[in-house]
């Protein structure tokens, strides 16, 4: 790791005046991603500024038919959160699949968002549930927020609050893991949200990142049932390919995720 | 350079260390409590694994810095005196053990699984200890000591 | 609470001594730069601007080593050893700091030396290094091609020896009447040995004594001070090598590193000691490679189904020098057994060993036995498919017969026991081979395509590379006392099975007895631990070390007790003679002194002879067809392993054995781009290890004891069998499952994305993807 200062905000007032005081400030969560990258000197920010204890990022909470997730909560959290686990049952399961058990203990939900990294389990849950990623400046849509591998809808001095999960009727999440790093090789996340409609977010295999399976989405509209998702099928195309496993691999997988997620759902 | 102050094994203890400094090298070098392990630097072996304020995380993910303040327990300071957690004891008694240099990760994410589940089943065992590696044993007698070890709290000995 | 070893109070509580855990005052940390290219020629190189980096004391490359006079890194075959036509092994110059060139992604190129290891590194990117790129030649096989990049100027085709062993006119002669013959293309591929310990060093420099200190794990400290005297020039006498706990080593650490060698430099020149703690990332671009090896076999048979002959032709990767125990390997112990448990007529087997632009290769579990195991295995299992053969009645048949024990080779191999047939059918019962029929139909109920497999195998254990194991004993001031050996544990717990047994000999209990390993001061030589053969060395030789203390002091006991030496006889830690007594422990308390050496100090050594491990494992293995992914699901072994002192250690090493076996069938590979000669695998994030939830849990084991004369306990050896018997099992079983599916032979590792791929382009896979 090059040398670096730390800083630690007390507020969300502060994170953002240390952020903008430094051009070469970056923020840390729970830095289960970013410490990793920084000893493999991948980064070298000069100053990095820990929100652990801002406590405007934190808190979980069920407010007019919205799951509310400060970007601090940590993956244990929201696994083990009686009122996720009442809300979304699906969103504890798939925090409870995130990286191993020390990783939980300090990964949280907003640093997921915030790196995309293409392999996250996160990702998919918030664009299969229509998920708004509240800032300091803004409220961001699902659809508007992920921007290819690392890329996010996130500008400069921008911050993530919180998550506005709308609770859906059910959602159910599936992963096949990477057999060596445990991230998705590929993840598919199902939502039937209150209007009736489904969403279907998918990460882990797409060569820009996470992103939405409309065709297996209109299909599970007309009938949501397996039925739906036979013959349907990703275009490797659009498929990351690596030497463990080529494209066809991951957009096969997709589907098999979708069904397994479909089936904890039926 | 800063000063650290945190509670280690119950004793307030304090250092100077370089921001980047991280947490697993605080411990070793600043404090000399070499019982925690460095075997990677991308988060995956668990070597390092202690419990900062009660929860097991990887004090190879995190800087000294951060954890002022915390209140930190090592391999070191799970024994009581001469008494053994029931964890090492049972790593001991199963022969859960060979080079010992995965063992003090091992023992203290096994005590975290089983404050997270007192009565495992044989898959919370093997997804608990997901992110602890071990190229000695093949797993089969830390299971097993994991497995002894809920038999032990639970029987209050 | 009944702790297993006497090992584990300390390591389960924090207070082992790894390497890492050492410290030195005032010491300063070294940083090691590696190259990043595969193939280049050093164009420039200036390390001046890192020199000029505030807290770097100093930077080091080739003209440093060059300076001191340092020779090659050692590596290759014995002299003795001869190739095809009387040929010597070509073995090109191994610097500890690349000079001119590079070979290999990782190879030390410069060594930075600051006040802390942070500052070393930032340092390190300093330093300005112009390449120029070569194109690279990572597989042995375009290091054969035509116009292949060359490595090295005096090694014209990379190749560096063609070795063979047997009789190939008389091979010949037997495929000439054979009925039926099989071939099979089998790769073992390239692994990272992955102890858990980063290797680490600590290397001090006693001015006053003009003497050396380095710490550093070891599997025993001959061969590594014998290596770092021979490289660096300190000689033998004057470098004391500290190896406590070992965090693993699995072959890798039997011989010493560039790091050790500069670091050793380094603290004579500064007059500080140097740390050096290197990172996993280190680990996987520079501790020697295992496996890479590449065998091609052809079975002869004749029409009662008897084996008449194996022909071997082998390929060997060396990586870009020869390095550790690569060609030894690779020459050696891939030929010793490569007729198996087999009666033939005639073997041969050629190999050769190429020069590819990667990490040398050495040693890893078994060395060259799992490997040849496994093709023995995987051939004679297709040629059973091949030509409609019962695998259970035809391995039978062709097995070297207990009654014809001890046995010669065509070789000249001689196996000295063993009772193959009845290993094999106690295995085959314990794993309930009949009731396969049964467990596939539930699997395929299920989806599932189930395969099962084994293989019935021997290994050879017990040859070293020093003519004995010695031992001694010495006895302190209150009449305690310490053995020591030469081999160095890093988990196989020698310090209690060494205890235990020399309690047992001499009947007294373990209280007072210590146990040193590789303690440079005793002058103690023998073998280094591997080749599974410890326990008959070194624990023989311990077993004469308990009787050297009773001859030593039956005079005294005789004197104490007042009649003549003849009079008295010992047994269980006493010595008596006319109705009187007196204690082995109580006569040595009564005898110490500070002043003087104690009366009872000794010495023991022995030779003891190769022996044959053996054994039958069985394996299940179950696959989703729509994920390729594979489960075991169910393990069952049966080794004779000769007499086993300690069951519970025995059973933990054939668990990891099993384990790093089942990690390379269906996971493990280091990957260089073919292209740029890239390392692609360098991290836990893309090298497959095992973990604990893909591993056979439930996996049955029982000992099926043959002894053997060979040495003094009739044991074995364990550490390697349980790698030497679950590739071939695993994969046997692998193929058995996916055979019906018009897969004829795969290469591991078996992932689940390779399964799935073969599904899709075979006949058979039409069928299951239709019904996934």
């Amino acid at each position: 790791m090059y040398a670096l200062n730390y800083q630690r905000a007390k507020s969300l007032d502060e994170a953002v005046k240390l952020l903008g005081a430094e051009p070469e400030a970056k923020l840390m969560a729970g830095g289960q991603t970013l410490i990793p990258t920084l000893k493999a000197r991948l980064a070298q920010p000069s100053h990095l500024i820990d929100l652990a204890r801002v406590a405007e990022l934190k808190g979980i909470e069920v407010k007019d038919g919205v799951l509310i997730i400060g970007a601090m909560s940590k993956h244990y959290e929201v696994m083990t959160s009686a009122v996720v686990q009442k809300a979304i049952p699906g969103l504890a399961n798939m925090a409870s699949l995130i990286g191993d058990l020390q990783v939980r203990n300090m990964g949280t939900m907003g640093g997921s968002i915030a790196n995309n990294d293409p392999a996250a389990d996160y990702p998919a849950g918030v664009l299969a549930h229509n998920v708004t990623i509240v800032t300091n400046k803004r409220e961001i849509k699902a659809d508007d927020y992920f921007q290819g591998m690392f890329a996010t809808a996130l500008e400069e001095g921008e911050i993530i609050i919180k998550l506005l999960w709308p609770l859906p009727k059910k959602s159910a999440y599936s992963k096949f893991e990477h057999p060596a790093s445990g991230y998705a090789m590929a993840g598919t996340c199902i939502a039937q949200l209150a209007d009736g409609s489904v969403r279907v977010g998918v990460t882990g295999a797409g060569s820009s990142g996470a992103f939405r399976w409309t065709e297996a989405e209109e299909a599970l509209a007309k009938s949501f049932s397996l039925k739906a998702l036979e013959g349907l099928k990703v275009d490797p195309e659009t498929c990351l390919g690596d030497l463990h496993a080529p494209p066809e691999y991951r957009a096969h997988l997709v589907g098999v995720m979708a069904k397994r997620a479909l089936e904890k759902m039926l | 350079m800063s000063k650290i102050e945190m509670t280690v094994n119950g004793k307030t203890v304090a250092g100077e260390a370089e921001d980047r400094t991280l947490l697993v090298n605080f411990l070793r070098d600043n404090l000399g409590l070499t019982g925690t392990h460095v075997g990677c630097d991308t988060s995956q072996c668990g070597c390092c694994t202690i419990h900062l304020n009660g929860d097991a995380i990887k004090s190879c993910t995190m800087l000294a810095i951060q954890a002022e303040g915390a209140d930190i327990v090592t391999i070191e300071g799970m024994a009581k005196g001469e008494k053994l957690h029931p964890v090492q004891q049972a790593f001991t008694e199963c022969h859960g053990l060979q080079c010992g240099f995965c063992t003090p990760g091992m023992i203290m994410t096994s005590a975290a699984i089983l404050k997270q589940t007192p009565n495992p089943t044989e898959h919370d065992i093997v997804k608990g200890l997901h992110g602890n590696l071990c190229r000695c044993t093949g797993y089969v007698n830390i299971v097993k000591s994991v497995k002894r070890a809920a038999e032990i709290i639970n029987s209050g000995a | 609470m009944q702790p297993s070893r006497r090992e584990d109070l300390r390591l389960i509580q924090g207070t082992g001594h790894y390497t890492a855990d050492w410290n030195q005052p005032g010491q300063l940390y070294g940083y090691v730069l590696r190259s990043p290219e595969a193939h280049a020629d050093i164009v420039s190189l200036n390390v001046e601007p890192a020199r000029a980096f505030p807290g770097v004391v100093k930077v080091m490359t080739f003209a440093d080593v060059e300076a001191a006079g340092f020779k090659s890194l050692v590596g290759g075959v014995a002299p003795n050893v001869k190739g095809v036509g009387d040929s010597a092994m070509k073995k090109p110059f191994y610097p500890v700091l690349a000079d001119k060139k590079v070979q290999y992604v990782g190879q030390a190129v410069a060594y930075v030396i600051a006040e802390t290891a942070a500052i070393a590194q930032d340092a390190s990117e300093a330093i300005e290094i112009e390449y120029s790129q070569l194109p690279p030649t990572v597989t042995v096989e375009d290091s054969l091609a035509d116009g292949a990049p060359q490595l090295h100027a005096d090694i014209p085709g990379n190749v560096g020896f063609v070795y063979e062993r047997g009789d190939a006119a008389a091979v010949d002669e037997q495929f000439k009447r054979a009925k039926y013959t099989s071939k099979i293309h089998l790769e073992s591929q390239r692994l990272i040995v992955n102890p858990m310990e980063p290797r680490a060093c600590l290397a001090v420099y006693h001015a006053d004594e003009d003497r050396y200190t380095l710490y550093s794990s070891s599997q025993g400290i001959v061969n590594m001070r014998n290596q770092v005297s021979t490289v660096t020039g300190i000689p033998q006498a004057k470098l004391e090598i500290i190896a406590d706990d070992v965090g693993g080593s699995f072959g890798i650490r039997s011989t010493p590193y560039p790091e050790y060698m500069v670091s050793l430099l380094a603290a004579k020149q500064l007059g500080k000691p140097i740390k050096w703690v290197g990172t996993r990332t280190d680990s996987f671009l520079s501790d020697y490679h295992g496996r890479a090896l590449e065998l091609n076999g052809e079975i002869a048979i004749d029409e009662n189904g008897r084996f008449l002959a194996f022909r071997w032709d082998d390929r060997v990767d060396l990586g870009g020098y020869a390095g550790g125990n690569g060609a030894f390997i690779g020459t050696n112990n891939l030929t010793i057994t490569c007729g198996g448990v087999y009666d033939v007529a005639a073997l041969y087997a050629r190999t050769r060993l190429i020069y590819t632009n990667t990490t040398p290769i050495s040693a890893y579990r078994g060395a060259g036995r799992p490997d040849i195991a496994f093709a023995i295995e995987r051939l004679v299992d297709q040629a059973c498919h091949d030509h409609g053969l019962d695998p259970v009645e035809t391995r039978r048949k062709n097995f070297v017969k207990a009654a014809q024990m001890p046995y010669k080779t065509p070789l000249g191999t001689t196996y000295d026991c063993g009772d193959f047939a009845a290993v094999m059918d106690d295995a085959l019962a314990q794993a309930d081979w009949a009731g396969f029929a049964g467990r596939k139909a539930a699997s395929e109920k299920a989806g599932k395509l189930r395969g099962i497999g084994f293989a019935t195998f021997l290994e050879a254990s017990g040859g070293g590379n020093t003519p004995s194991d010695q031992t001694a004993a010495r006895f302190d001031a209150k009449g305690d006392v310490t053995i020591y050996c030469a081999a160095g544990a890093s988990g196989q717990g020698h310090e209690t099975t060494f205890i235990s047994l020399f309690a047992k000999e001499l009947g007294i209990t373990e209280d007072g007895i210590g146990y040193r390993a590789s303690d440079s001061n005793m002058a103690v030589v023998g073998n280094g631990t591997g080749g599974s053969r410890t326990l008959l060395g070194q624990g023989s030789s311990f077993k004469l070390l308990a009787q050297k203390v009773i001859e030593k002091a039956t005079p005294h006991a005789a004197e104490a007790l007042g009649v003549t030496a003849d009079a008295v006889s010992y047994a269980g830690g006493s010595f008596s003679a006319g109705g009187k007594s007196v204690g082995l422990r109580e006569l040595a308390k009564k005898l110490a002194s500070a002043a003087a050496a104690h009366p009872f100090d000794c010495g023991a050594e022995g030779t003891f002879g190769v022996t044959f491990p053996n054994g039958c494992h069985v394996a299940e293995v179950e696959f989703d067809p729509v994920t390729g992914v594979a489960e075991i699901a169910s393990y069952a072994a049966v080794d004779d392993l000769g007499n086993v002192m300690q069951p519970t250690l025995v059973l933990g090493q054939v668990h990891g054995g099993v384990v790093q076996g089942a990690g390379q069938v269906f996971g493990e590979h280091a990957v260089y781009d073919r292209e740029s000669g890239q390392f692609l695998t360098a991290s836990f994030m893309d090298y497959t290890m095992p973990r604990a939830a893909t591993v056979p849990l439930a996996m049955k084991w029982r000992g099926h004891a043959v002894p053997t004369k060979t040495n003094l306990l009739g044991a074995k050896g364990v550490g390697e069998s349980g790698c030497s018997g679950s590739l071939p099992a695993l994969m046997n079983a692998v193929m058995n499952a996916l055979r019906p599916m018009g897969i004829d032979n795969m290469q591991m590792p078996i992932t689940a994305a390779k399964v799935w791929q073969a599904l899709q382009a075979s006949e058979g896979g039409a069928a299951v993807r239709k019904a996934a």
